[in-house]
């Protein structure tokens, strides 16, 4: 196959819209398809509002940008309890995804999230590290096999750990465009360490922070911190990935839907 | 002339018999029949195959051992340096990178990057440190034009991980293109040649991309390059983005997977001799548990990065990514700062300008 005749493919825009276009301008287009893309925050930080945001966008027409299809959201809570659980399915989605049961193929799986599945069942032993590591390219094999076979992204959250010690270190390899992760204030890194990152095609990372507004109001020195402004600062890093340079933006979350603010 | 019927473990008299009767040679033997032979020979047709047999076996072992080929391959030194000369050197785009390497890929040897001499070079780093935007650039270096300086070759992408993206090396392609069109005003002045006749979309013609989903695939593929080269003769470098990813699941037995890695790297070293042209395989970089701690090394074991003779680790220095060059025969170890920018691969960013983050 010739990367010529992929650009003249049927769609020669699959990609996957953010559902804003500042977003998808900001990051080139969010996610490409027939990869895996990880997004990694700690809690709160929207990780999972920006996944409900791509479900609903994928199903917009082609009109609009979009891929008009079905998606599948596989929730590492309910229904899905362990990692072994997660492949075993992964197994079975080929069939689901070859015989759909809507109108509309599937054309982006959301798995939220990853770590919660393989940070419980784990021991910090080589043993255990290795069987784990193990079960991620197993894992990872089949969704990017999955991603390739039917077209279709794949997108995956993870969580993140407290960057322990000064720099240095195994938790301090640098990976990507970010020297330093910073959420809340505290400097962090994403759980399940580097294998897991040798499984995905990209990486966003998504951070807040607490900002003071309003010292033009001359609210901040009146009664201490509670007469204070604060406004919640969201912001998305491209960690890396194969097709854009890093490169960030702020976004807001309201109630109908995720955007990004323009600097 | 050698008269290899002397060797057959055969009776003297019929030894005499076949010289006499003109065979004298093995492959003069080869296509008898054991009828005509007994005809020829007078004796019976039982004695007759019994020596085709011997004949037969004795030309198995020549070609076992290859004697001939190797004796008739002996090079000079002189000649293999001349050789050297000769071949040229694709460009990795980062003039730093080029010097270390002894000015680029060299089209023979496996590195896991590649380099003077190396065919086979073995690229390996952490995610997101460039390696994949390093197998692009050189799909697309590798066909600048032979009056560019460059190789005028095509290029196969074995991609296993999915990261090949289209839009990123239409992009390089475009930044390749500027570039040569500035190098043409350039040496305008002085010649009237090199005439920027290639498009973006050309390059992307000439990139053959392979997507393996498995390393049975990863292995097919592998096997089927050969052939497809002999059909299409201007390939110049084979990418493997990465060696590694389909060989880190479903292993349990660990001396097959060696066994099956150290195929794959002959193969393609043979490939790289062959037929002339550089192979490419990025690794990826994992954990290892040794003395109590851990530490990053590449993955796949101790055993694999025997197989390639040059390898290249891409690590972050600061806020600066940096290519080492850990192991080759021909260079010495040294390392260079480069750049991964909208346009691909370049020189180190304290150069040139370079976006800030927060």
């Amino acid at each position: 196959m010739n990367p010529e005749s992929l650009l003249r493919s049927p769609l020669p825009t699959a990609k996957l819209t953010a559902g804003c276009p500042v977003l998808d301008r900001v990051l080139g287009v969010v996610v490409p398809c027939s990869s895996v893309t990880e997004i990694f925050s700690e809690s709160g930080c929207g990780k999972t509002q920006l996944c409900l945001q791509l479900l609903l966008s994928v199903q917009l027409p082609s009109s609009l940008g979009s891929l008009s299809a079905s998606s599948l959201y596989l929730h590492s809570e309910a229904p899905i309890n362990s990692a072994d659980h997660l492949f075993d399915v992964l197994l079975k989605t080929d069939f689901a995804l070859a015989n759909p049961k809507t109108q509309f193929p599937i054309k982006l799986i959301v798995i939220d999230s990853i770590a919660a599945l393989f940070r419980s069942e784990f021991d910090n032993n080589p043993s255990d590290l290795k069987r784990r590591s193990d079960l991620f390219f197993r894992i990872s094999g089949n969704l990017k096999a999955l991603a390739y076979g039917f077209g279709l992204e794949v997108v995956v959250t993870n969580q993140v750990v407290e960057f322990v010690g000064t720099g240095e270190g195994l938790n301090g390899v640098r990976i990507g465009n970010l020297g330093c992760l910073y959420s809340f204030g505290r400097r962090v890194c994403p759980a399940l360490r580097i294998s897991w990152a040798n499984c995905v095609n990209s990486r966003l990372f998504l951070s807040r922070s607490e900002e003071i507004v309003g010292k033009e109001n001359g609210l901040v020195d009146v009664g201490g911190d509670d007469f204070v402004q604060r406004r919640t600062k969201r912001q998305l890093h491209v960690v890396f990935a194969p097709h854009f340079l890093e490169s960030s933006c702020e976004f807001v979350i309201v109630r109908e839907e995720v955007f990004a603010v323009e600097k | 002339m050698d008269v290899e019927v002397w060797r057959l473990p055969i009776s003297a008299t019929q030894r005499g018999k076949l010289i006499s009767a003109g065979y004298t040679s093995l492959s003069s033997l080869s296509s008898v029949s054991p009828s005509d032979l007994a005809r020829d020979l007078q004796i019976s047709g039982n004695d007759a195959s019994e020596i085709l047999k011997a004949a037969s076996h004795c030309g198995r072992l020549d070609n076992a051992d290859q004697s001939h080929a190797i004796v008739t391959g002996a090079q000079t030194a002189w000649d293999m340096l001349h050789e050297e000369d000769l071949s040229r050197r694709i460009t990795t785009s980062c003039a730093d990178l080029d010097n270390i390497l002894g000015g680029g890929i060299n089209c023979k040897e496996v590195t896991e990057i590649v380099k003077d001499n190396v065919f086979l070079i073995l690229i390996g780093g952490v995610p997101g440190i460039g390696k994949t935007q390093f197998g692009i650039q050189l799909a697309v270096n590798v066909q600048i034009p032979v009056d560019f300086g460059g190789l005028g070759g095509k290029a196969i992408y074995i991609d296993t991980e999915g990261s090949f993206m289209v839009e990123r090396a239409l992009q390089i392609a475009e930044s390749c293109v500027e570039d040569m069109l500035e190098y043409q005003e350039f040496v305008r002045k002085k010649f009237q040649a090199c005439q920027v006749q290639m498009q973006p979309k050309d390059f992307l013609k000439n990139i053959f991309y392979f997507r393996v989903c498995s390393y049975t695939e990863q292995i097919a593929v592998i096997n089927y390059l050969e052939k497809f080269i002999s059909e299409h003769k201007d390939v110049k470098v084979v990418i493997v983005d990465s060696v590694t990813f389909h060989f880190r699941q479903d292993f349990d037995d660990m001396a097959l997977r060696t066994r099956l890695l150290s195929g794959l790297a002959l193969k393609l070293m043979k490939l790289a001799k062959n037929c002339s042209l550089a192979v490419v395989l990025l690794n990826q970089v994992t954990t290892k548990y040794s003395d109590g701690s851990f530490h990053l090394t590449l993955a796949l074991g101790d055993s694999w990065s025997h197989a390639c003779t040059n390898r290249v680790i891409l690590y972050w220095n600061g806020n600066e990514r940096y290519a080492y060059i850990d192991k080759s025969p021909s260079l010495r170890s040294a390392s260079a700062p480069y750049s991964v920018t909208g346009k691909g691969i370049r020189g180190s960013a304290s150069n040139s300008k370079r976006i800030k983050m927060t």
